[in-house]
């Protein structure tokens, strides 16, 4: 009870300009970032929307009267259980023009058995089996190389989706022709599983469905989900699909942006995918995801940084924008720590509480506002409540230590080429190759 | 006209040969190829140096459905050279000229006296019909077992002859029913041989087995490797890779030359293209493709059978001599009729009611014979057998009267109780039966006459009903 008087005392004694010196971090780049450029994006989104409403039914009609084909692949290893799953769900799409091609990269467990069969009973249109694993860039590259479609559209196994994903992925290709690509908004499915899920559900509603939202509509948009995403195929042969990753969604996405393309985030394209429960599960995935930073924006793609011929302003933009609140920002975080420590020691007992209350209050600041604009805001709202509160210590310092982490392993030890996500034989020649 | 070879004490006259008080009958590439004339004669020998038609003559003896033919000795002369399994295995002994046949007259006699050991009474089935028949030769031949022989013109590339005789070329699967019917009832034990697969169409066994296309059924087809090129993940047909000018191979992705398997590039698995509906696979299908009846198989849906060497058993070795019974219970199921048992059951109970009024009280048993209708199975297979039997009895039951009651003792004999009925009524119903079944087969049977007889006794009210059954019978067939 003491400390509590000391600590009201000491927050009702902090002027606007003290504060200001605590907590410039935050409102320098998260506040200004992360609210207030996200908020002013989403207000004119959605005032913008009430005019593109009409060139999005004329884009719906067309797409439904010329019914394009579309290829679907779905590249993964050890899947088969979730196959046929799959496949029933995609009966229920009301866009149905469709081939879905079955890729499974060396598998060492019954999918053949199960995917071949459902090649034989129609479900599947091509099942395409590699006997030794090449990793899951060839795997989709050997369905883009036997899909006949207009447009592909790349899935997950273990991912399912709304029933009319498919045809609201589709249409942004025919509201604006520049459109190269459309990513389609991951939600989690498992949220409720473990506090690692539910965390998870919160971060991916905030950063993919707000923040994608805004990235899309600034012309930043920088990711499509594997999950997720749809391509014009002419696009894709021009690059000859994807390459190596880990990363190769980002990657593949970049290429495409360079190819002078719009890449697009589709709100209402929704999927619902798996995520990791369990922390250590997490750090995994996320050491793999966040290594791609270093691995693809600063070395493969650095020429986006050059003034050179083919440089474009939005690209240039996307990639410092990333840069900025993934590597520099991150860095930054840990001056600021020590900020704090040399200039404000004897009141860090007092400034780490409030730091936590600042971040916990924007976080349901942010969770309230943007609420109204979610797709399917009612489900699960009340329930994610009560989680807020640990959303400043799982993005504050859990993510952004496992992020740091990351970085310092690929930038001085080069740690995806060591990644078995990817089969050795190709990091290798990737890493020969500078890729 | 061929030049035979005969000693002078033997004399040949018109094709017989008179040696040891046996009548031989020479069968010459003059010769008629009906047997029937040859019913009188002891023993046959074919010389005509014509292999096929050895063949020929020999089929249609051994695959005439009377013992007179079928068991026959029948000799060859100056075939020894021909290696035709077939022909080996239905004749009873090859000769070089006439001056041998001592040898034969001794071969011949041997047969004989087996033969007046065989049982003759008929068997309740088709199957137990061409079993006994395998039985009595086999047994007057002193042979233990039926082997196998592999044959372009039977249908499943196998023949037994001894008992595919009996049958066309086309109907041998039908000979494999028998056998297992045969081993079912424990006159044969199977020792495997071989398996084979057979149309589920036709029965065929000459099938093609092909890799198709999944998507057409198309056998056009063409299988390439897939590349992978590690270092840009790119993967596709070797064709990709392929240039029209020399063998280097490049990756169309990455412009780079493929230069070592396992280290920048690998053959992770194939791809077939088919020609047909232009569509690409891997997992093909593999068909069957019947010759006979061109119907294309997926080979799950083929019909597997064992070809087995059967040895005859010991209840298969006494069943020629003793007789065996079968359960012939595909005759006592027919709608309309009783079995045996009943039927003297209900005999038993007419006789006791007749007895009552003797004088006034009149009714008749009759046994009715369709002598060969074992052909007609024979050619229409096991299923249409009780169709056959079937109509027959509706045939009858139209025209008798509900209170008479039938029975089959086997499925070409059965017995009918016309109650209240004369001798001379029966008759007249008899005659009136004999002629619609002729039609009836006739009619349905464009090539098939039936040879109907029939004995009508009227029920005589002291004897037993068994003993007037055996009269009957007796009475029939003697």
């Amino acid at each position: 009870m003491r400390f509590l008087d000391e600590f009201i005392n000491y927050v009702s004694s902090v002027d606007a300009a003290k504060l200001f010196r605590m907590f410039w971090f935050f409102f320098i780049f998260e506040f200004f970032r992360f609210f207030l450029v996200e908020i002013s994006t989403i207000i004119f989104w959605k005032f913008d929307s009430i005019f593109r409403k009409k060139g999005i039914a004329d884009a719906r009609l067309t797409l439904m009267k010329s019914q394009p084909l579309v290829s679907i692949i779905v590249p993964g290893r050890n899947e088969g259980k979730h196959i046929f799953k799959l496949v029933n769900s995609l009966k229920e799409q009301t866009y149905q023009n469709f081939e879905l091609i079955v890729i499974d990269d060396g598998s060492d467990d019954d999918t053949p058995i199960i995917c071949r069969n459902l090649e034989h009973l129609g479900m599947i249109s091509a099942f395409y089996r590699n006997d030794v694993r090449g990793g899951k860039a060839s795997a989709a590259n050997l369905g883009l190389r036997y899909a006949r479609g207009e447009f592909v559209i790349h899935f997950d196994a273990d991912c399912s989706y709304d029933r009319d994903a498919i045809e609201n992925i589709l249409v942004p290709f025919y509201y604006n022709p520049k459109i190269g690509a459309v990513g389609g908004n991951v939600q989690v499915r498992n949220y409720k599983d473990s506090l690692c899920a539910t965390l998870q559900a919160l971060e991916y509603m905030d950063t993919i469905s707000i923040g994608r939202i805004t990235t899309s509509e600034l012309g930043i948009y920088r990711v499509i989900s594997g999950a997720f995403g749809a391509f014009r195929k002419e696009a894709l042969d021009r690059l000859g699909g994807w390459d190596i990753g880990p990363g190769l969604d980002g990657d593949i996405t970049v290429k495409i942006r360079k190819l002078g393309y719009i890449i697009h985030f589709e709100p209402t394209a929704v999927c619902q995918t798996s995520v990791p429960v369990t922390f250590k599960k997490l750090i995994r995935q996320r050491l793999r995801w966040d290594k791609s930073l270093i691995r693809f924006r600063l070395r493969k793609h650095r020429d986006v940084f050059y003034p050179n011929d083919s440089f474009k302003f939005s690209n240039f933009i996307s990639f410092v924008e990333n840069v900025t609140y993934n590597l520099i920002l991150n860095v930054k975080w840990f001056f600021y720590l020590a900020d704090m420590v040399f200039n404000f020691a004897s009141q860090l007992i007092f400034i780490i509480p409030m730091n936590i209350c600042l971040y916990t209050v924007n976080n349901f600041m942010k969770f309230l506002v943007f609420s109204p604009f979610r797709d399917r805001k009612n489900e699960g709202i009340t329930y994610f409540l009560i989680y807020l509160p640990l959303m400043v210590f799982y993005f504050g310092y859990f993510l952004r230590i496992v992020r740091t982490t990351a970085y310092i392993q690929e930038i001085f030890f080069k740690a995806s080429y060591k990644d078995n996500w990817n089969p050795a034989k190709s990091s290798r020649q990737a890493k020969i190759m500078k890729i | 006209m061929s030049l035979k070879v005969v000693p002078q004490a033997i004399e040949i006259r018109n094709n017989k040969i008179e040696f040891d008080n046996l009548l031989f009958f020479i069968v010459d590439s003059n010769s008629s190829v009906k047997i029937e004339p040859l019913i009188g004669y002891d023993a046959i020998i074919i010389d005509s140096k014509d292999a096929e038609f050895a063949k020929l003559i020999l089929k249609k003896i051994r695959g005439h459905y009377n013992p007179e033919f079928y068991l026959k000795p029948v000799f060859l002369i100056n075939y020894k050279e021909s290696k035709d399994p077939i022909l080996h295995s239905l004749n009873d002994g090859f000769i070089h000229s006439y001056d041998q046949l001592k040898e034969i007259a001794d071969v011949a006699k041997q047969i004989f006296l087996k033969t007046t050991q065989l049982d003759y009474q008929l068997v309740a089935t088709f199957e137990a019909q061409m079993m006994k028949k395998v039985l009595n030769f086999m047994f007057t031949r002193d042979l233990k077992t039926l082997k196998p022989i592999p044959d372009l013109n039977s249908v499943i590339g196998y023949t037994y002859p001894a008992i595919s005789v009996n049958f066309d070329s086309s109907e041998e699967t039908q000979v494999l029913e028998i056998l297992e019917w045969g081993e079912r009832e424990g006159l044969v034990w199977p020792d495997f041989h071989e398996r084979i697969y057979l149309c589920n169409q036709c029965s065929g066994g000459f099938l093609s087995y092909r890799e198709v296309c999944p998507h057409c059924n198309s056998s056009n087809s063409s299988a390439q490797d897939l590349v992978h090129h590690f270092p840009c993940a790119y993967i596709g047909p070797l064709s990709d890779f392929q240039n029209n000018v020399d063998n280097a191979l490049t990756c169309p992705k990455c412009n780079k030359a493929l230069r070592h398997i396992g280290v920048d590039y690998d053959k992770p698995s194939i791809i077939h293209h088919c020609n047909n509906c232009d569509k690409n696979f891997q997992d093909f299908f593999v068909k069957a493709k019947c010759i006979s009846c061109t119907q294309d198989v997926e080979v799950q849906y083929l019909i597997p059978k064992a070809i087995n060497v059967y040895k005859l058993t010991k209840r298969g070795r006494t069943a020629a001599s003793n007789g065996f019974l079968s359960t012939g219970k595909e005759v006592e199921d027919i709608f309309g009729t009783l079995t045996m048992a009943v039927f003297k059951t209900m005999l038993h109970y007419e006789i006791e009611r007749i007895k009552e009024n003797p004088e006034q009280q009149k009714s008749s048993i009759v046994i009715v014979n369709i002598e060969n209708i074992f052909e007609l199975y024979k050619k229409v297979g096991k299923k249409a057998e009780k169709t056959i039997l079937e109509s027959i009895v509706n045939l009858i039951r139209e025209n008798v009267r509900p209170t008479d009651f039938i029975a089959f003792e086997n499925s070409s004999t059965m017995y009918l109780g016309l109650i209240n009925s004369d001798a001379l009524q029966s008759e007249a119903t008899l005659e009136n039966l004999k002629t619609l079944i002729e039609k009836l087969i006739k009619n349905n049977f464009n090539d098939f006459s039936a040879n109907i007889n029939f004995k009508v006794k009227l029920l005589q009210p002291f004897n037993k009903s068994e003993f007037q059954l055996q009269e009957l019978t007796k009475d029939l067939f003697d």
